[in-house]
């Protein structure tokens, strides 16, 4: 169950709409390494975690990312807002709004939707652990990417915040692989399915 | 600032460090300091929470705040620039 909270996890105000811009940083909503993917990837990975404490960090990382995906769709709704036809069909953001006008849709930057094939849940810890520390080293360099190409310091702000983040999680996530592999004895490793072999 | 926003800002960075000091628990669950840290912020944040609430209305729909008529629908929500700004 959950329980929303009425505010951003770290505030979102963007005074100048730039919808070319939105059409980059979407890409962290629906993208193969966004925050939706996260999100989805980790809570579904949360049920067959060893033990309890993996759970915790898959659960509550999980919960967290929901709160990015609201950041990043609030960075996307803020950059489109009052735009005139000619302002978007001159920023290339034409091809998106035919199909949503300004609503949220998680679509990649490429145009490409949202699809779960962008992440596992394989009932192995150590296989799901391992993709859940390439996933936050993929969100972070996106992020890189998108401060290579953004100038605008109020989305830029937000942005660095959400990268930062990303590096707490892989943290947390290497914490999570030692206590599974803590768990079993040499032998077994990679020879063993900590939640499913007896 | 506007006095919303210092206090908005106020729950945000408490909250965060509560967050924080959870994930850290998460991974050592036995850590006295870590979990020393999490009850201080906690307090602070609960107690930002409701000074927000009290003048600017509820940030959960089961908050104390809808008791009285549904102000659940009325402040901006989190994502449009009203409910940011800091003017």
């Amino acid at each position: 169950m959950w329980q929303y909270e009425k505010k951003l996890q770290y505030p979102v105000k963007i005074k100048n709409p730039n919808p070319a811009t939105a059409k980059i940083i979407i890409t962290q909503f629906g993208g193969p390494d966004g925050e939706l993917g996260a999100a989805m990837r980790y809570l579904s990975q949360r049920y067959t975690a060893p033990c309890p404490e993996v759970k915790a960090v898959l659960n509550d990382i999980g919960t967290e990312e929901l709160g990015h995906m609201e950041m990043i769709c609030a960075i996307v709704y803020q950059l489109t807002k009052n735009l005139t036809p000619k302002e978007i069909k001159a920023s290339g953001f034409d091809t998106y709004f035919v199909d949503h006008t300004t609503g949220l849709y998680p679509i990649a930057a490429s145009g490409t939707p949202f699809s779960a094939e962008i992440f596992q849940s394989t009932g192995d810890p150590l296989a799901d652990l391992t993709e859940d520390l390439a996933a936050e080293q993929k969100a972070r360099l996106t992020y890189d990417n998108i401060l290579r190409l953004v100038d605008d310091p109020d989305v830029r702000d937000v942005i660095k915040f959400l990268r930062e983040r990303e590096i707490v999680h892989f943290q947390r996530f290497g914490e999570a692989m030692r206590m599974v592999t803590d768990q079993l004895d040499a032998k077994n490793f990679y020879a063993f399915n900590p939640s499913f072999d007896r | 600032m506007s006095e919303r926003s210092k206090l908005l800002k106020a729950v945000q960075q408490y909250s965060f460090a509560v967050l924080e000091a959870s994930l850290f628990l998460d991974t050592h669950p036995d850590c006295s300091e870590a979990l020393a840290y999490y009850n201080k912020y906690k307090k602070l944040c609960d107690e930002a929470k409701k000074s927000f609430e009290d003048k600017y209305g509820p940030l959960t729909a089961a908050s104390d705040a809808n008791n009285k008529s549904w102000q659940w629908v009325k402040a901006p929500w989190p994502w449009e620039l009203s409910a940011n700004e800091e003017a």
